[in-house]
């Protein structure tokens, strides 16, 4: 089988490290390099823990750090959900490698230059990286193949009544992305509130006994202590959701959609405005995943989380 | 039984015009005056609509006049909806006029002194009457028990992505009635939308011996083949929900949650911003209606056009 080239871009965050052990488990992606971006945590802590990740499931790519604050404004983070590291919970090993020298878009424009074929982006934090990837390399677009985020809602939103984290962070840099014209698989609130880990699934993840699978049942049970404290039956792992998208599309239920981000607002800034009743007549611009297999899910993270204790890596 | 002492506050509309025939038949209803603002059309076709559909019925239910434009904004009205005239093209005959001059803001103070701190307020339009009679009278919201409104959404808009028509066309008048401390009941698209009545259903009523279950089959017949163009199952009978919201929740799914208005957002102005299914949560001020039993809705409607036989 013929892999995908893709790059993950992120600001882990336990579940962009979920999204980037489910994505570095399969065969069908080739991940040509790591991104960090400003969201969870400062971009300082969120590059760390990129490199920590890295290091810990064998992810020997190029990594490049993002800059430090959104396009526009101020930056938002968010300990509450991730704690003071970003990624609090089980010990990491140290990282065994840098950052490039350069930054994270000049290496992504770098990739996706030298690429034979079009590229895939996961970006699984702000689209800080990607909304300046475009204003910087629009001559790029054509080999960008799809940008499959994790990102907004199309009824609801978490960080505010209307808007998801990832984009109110840097709605600017998201309506880049939405106006890019680029193909866009948008897996917002709507289905990753839907992705929840239960505790008797962190149970199957730990029982495989493998340094990676324990380290995850633990960011999982970290996410979940959390997340109960505000109500969830489990831990929503958004980000693996907007992997999922490319590995395992068949599992996912999804509309098509045209999407504005809202800019400005009391309420709304950062709302991804879906236009359900075509009231603008546009094309849709976004494949939105709306609901999931949950259990079809929980197998695959299982399946992932196994494949680092096969003897034959 | 206590009634409620209400006031309705509507933008006749056909399904306000069914709403004001509902309003004169509830049982719980000490139905008080009708006030008229401008919206789905004009305010002089929601006035005259009004007294049109109180004529047809019977009723001496007084009408007062209310706001001709929104507050602040360009006026924005829905004939495409409700027809030019704003009944679907269904004339009926008009002998009386609005019970005095006195504008809508003003019976709603007045009235909500003589009932003392019970009069409850129904508004099935745009708030710009609200907004006004409580810019006007400061103690009005300890004189008022509740207002329950037809308007916006927790999840999707209709006249854009993302507001609903009524809270659209003013939303600064939305965002005073909102702020108000009054307890704001809100029957949005959420419920609504579940609110409809299918072709069927129409017929189903326009069967029964009365002038008023014609008209309710002659009205909706426009809205009827403009919300199937849309692939909706049928007519979504908004304001006729809400009337029967106010009168009796027990079919109803109610949320009690924080509510307010977007005003200055480009893309989303007039949109209700609630935080039901967030995680970040506001003061709650309101209630939202999110499910309908249909089939109760639908029989607790049809028994109430089937009391004019």
């Amino acid at each position: 089988m013929k892999k995908i080239p893709v790059i993950l871009d992120g600001d882990p965050g336990h579940d962009d490290a979920i999204a980037w052990v489910l994505a570095n488990a399969s065969p069908m992606l080739d991940i040509c390099a790591c991104t960090s971006v400003c969201g969870n945590q400062t971009i300082e802590k969120t590059t760390y823990n990129a490199l920590r990740i890295m290091t810990l499931i064998g992810l020997d790519v190029p990594m490049a750090m993002g800059r430090d604050k959104p396009l526009v404004g101020d930056r938002i983070n968010a300990p509450s959900v991730h704690g003071q590291t970003g990624l609090d919970g089980p010990v990491l090993p140290e990282p065994v490698a840098e950052p490039l020298s350069i930054n994270s878009v000049e290496l992504m424009a770098q990739i996706i230059d030298e690429s034979d074929e079009p590229v895939y982006i996961i970006p699984t934090g702000p689209l800080t990286n990607i909304g300046a990837l475009l204003l910087l390399y629009p001559q790029l677009k054509p080999k960008i193949a799809r940008i499959s985020l994790m990102g907004g809602g199309i009824s609801f939103g978490n960080w505010t009544p209307a808007a998801e984290f990832n984009i109110l962070v840097d709605p600017e840099a998201a309506d880049i992305v939405f106006r890019s014209g680029v193909p866009i698989t948008m897996s917002g609130l709507d289905v990753t509130q839907r992705a929840l880990v239960f505790p008797e699934d962190f149970e199957r993840i730990r029982a495989l006994q493998n340094p990676v699978a324990i380290v995850m049942a633990e960011w999982l049970n970290f996410f979940y202590r959390f997340h109960r404290s505000i109500g969830y039956a489990g831990a929503p792992v958004h980000d693996a959701v907007a992997v999922t998208a490319l590995i395992k599309p068949q599992i996912l239920t999804t509309q098509q959609l045209y999407i504005q981000i809202e800019k400005t607002g009391d309420y709304c800034r950062g709302m991804t405005v879906a236009d359900r009743f075509g009231v603008y007549g546009k094309p849709p611009n976004a494949t939105v995943i709306m609901d999931i297999d949950r259990s079809a899910f929980i197998d695959l993270l299982v399946a992932a989380a196994a494949y680092y204790g096969e003897e034959t890596r | 039984m206590k009634k409620k002492p209400i006031i309705l506050d509507c933008d006749t509309g056909v399904d306000d015009a069914i709403a004001i025939m509902l309003a004169n038949r509830i049982p719980q209803f000490d139905l008080r005056a009708i006030t008229t603002v401008a919206g789905n059309v004009e305010l002089e076709k929601t006035t005259s609509n009004s007294l049109r559909v109180l004529e047809l019925i019977g009723s001496q239910v007084p009408v007062y006049a209310g706001a001709a434009t929104p507050l602040f904004r360009d006026q924005v009205t829905a004939g495409h909806v409700h027809g030019e005239n704003g009944l679907g093209g269904i004339h009926l005959p008009l002998h009386r006029t609005v019970a005095s001059s006195l504008p809508a803001w003003d019976v709603i103070y007045k009235e909500a002194i003589v009932c003392e701190g019970a009069l409850e307020l129904i508004a099935v339009g745009p708030l710009t009457n609200l907004g006004l009679a409580l810019v006007k009278y400061h103690e009005l919201p300890k004189l008022i028990k509740r207002i329950v409104i037809m308007g916006g959404s927790a999840t999707m808009g209709n006249v854009t992505p993302a507001a609903e028509f009524n809270i659209f066309a003013d939303p600064e008048a939305a965002d005073i009635v909102f702020r108000s401390g009054v307890p704001v009941f809100m029957c949005g698209l959420d419920a609504t939308l579940q609110a409809y009545y299918t072709h069927d259903e129409i017929e189903q009523v326009g069967a029964l011996n009365n002038k008023p279950a014609k008209f309710f089959h002659d009205v909706l017949q426009g809205l009827l083949s403009f919300s199937l163009d849309y692939g909706f199952p049928g007519a979504c009978l908004h304001d006729p929900m809400t009337v029967l919201y106010a009168a009796d929740d027990t079919i109803f799914e109610t949320h009690h949650v924080g509510i307010r208005v977007e005003t200055k957002g480009i893309l989303t102005q007039g949109k209700t911003v609630t935080d039901l299914y967030s995680d970040k949560k506001m003061e709650p001020n309101a209630y939202i209606v999110t499910n309908v039993d249909r089939k109760a809705f639908q029989t607790r409607l049809c028994k109430l056009m089937a009391s004019f036989n």
